[in-house]
């Protein structure tokens, strides 16, 4: 892929670029951002997560199904406004027609470096829409959403649901989570 | 709406609780795989779509199985079909 048709990355600083390759590149680095995942979400979810576990059987086949995708990646239109660096719980819509090219990727806390080389990886919008082409899936939603990074899961749950909400107004049937 | 969701923390996976999760030890921002792996790539989405017709119930945490950069993905030929590392039950 040339560079013209890749997405770009809003720019972090350098030191904390290079603790995220260690991070993504060592076995000592994953233990570590493994153990900082924990530190940070165990506590947060075990406050608000629900006892009854929601749950909605699929309505029709998956050839039928409309699917759309929620990722938690940093993702936006290269025209949108970034998320903010150090937390940011708001989300930005991605039409299904998005090229990689239109895309930023907006985050700290991951290696980016091959997510840039290849968007599918925390957005599979390309490998949906030729699933869609094949009749694998029925359609590919019109509008799918990007997350950045939060502090704070308590925050995510207001935009959380509008997501929801517009996701259940455009009739999509299955929603697939992508996580940084 | 129905979900699926991936996870590269064990931990997180189980404690979000969500209907259906599934669970990769692969690194951060590679929760599909390998740069310019279609095969791998179509892989993960097929095991989401089998789990999304075939999850018998709410919560299943399934770990696929897939060691990093270590794997070969065959080609789907039946999509319709469920892919088996995505349905098998752990035990509890």
């Amino acid at each position: 892929m040339n560079e013209h048709n890749a997405p770009t990355r809003t720019p972090i600083d350098p030191l904390r670029e290079r603790i995220l390759r260690w991070i993504s590149g060592s076995g000592r680095g994953q233990a570590f951002g493994h153990l900082l995942s924990r530190l940070i979400a165990l506590p947060q979810l075990r406050r608000l997560t629900a006892s009854e576990i929601p749950w909605t059987p699929l309505v029709r086949p998956i050839s039928e199904a409309t699917v759309a995708i929620v990722t938690t990646s940093g993702v936006h239109l290269r025209r949108d406004k970034p998320f903010q660096l150090h937390s940011d719980s708001s989300f930005r819509v991605i039409p299904r027609e998005t090229k990689a090219a239109d895309l930023t990727i907006t985050h700290q806390a991951y290696d980016r470096t091959d997510a840039l080389r290849d968007i599918n990886l925390v957005f599979p919008l390309e490998r949906l829409r030729e699933l869609e082409a094949e009749g694998v899936i029925g359609r590919v939603a019109d509008e799918h959403f990007g997350f950045g990074l939060s502090g704070s899961a308590k925050a995510l749950l207001a935009p959380g649901r509008t997501v929801g909400r517009r996701l259940a107004d455009a009739h999509v049937d299955l929603v697939l989570l992508v996580p940084a | 709406m129905t979900t699926v969701a991936l996870a590269l923390v064990k931990e997180v996976a189980d404690a979000a609780r969500a209907p259906r999760m599934l669970y990769l030890h692969w690194p951060f921002g590679h929760a599909l795989g390998e740069p310019g792996n279609v095969a791998q790539q179509r892989t993960i989405l097929y095991d989401m779509l089998s789990m999304a017709r075939a999850a018998s119930r709410p919560g299943l945490v399934i770990e696929l199985p897939y060691r990093w950069r270590r794997e070969t993905y065959p080609p789907i030929v039946d999509w319709t079909a469920d892919s088996v590392a995505a349905v098998s039950i752990p035990p509890d």
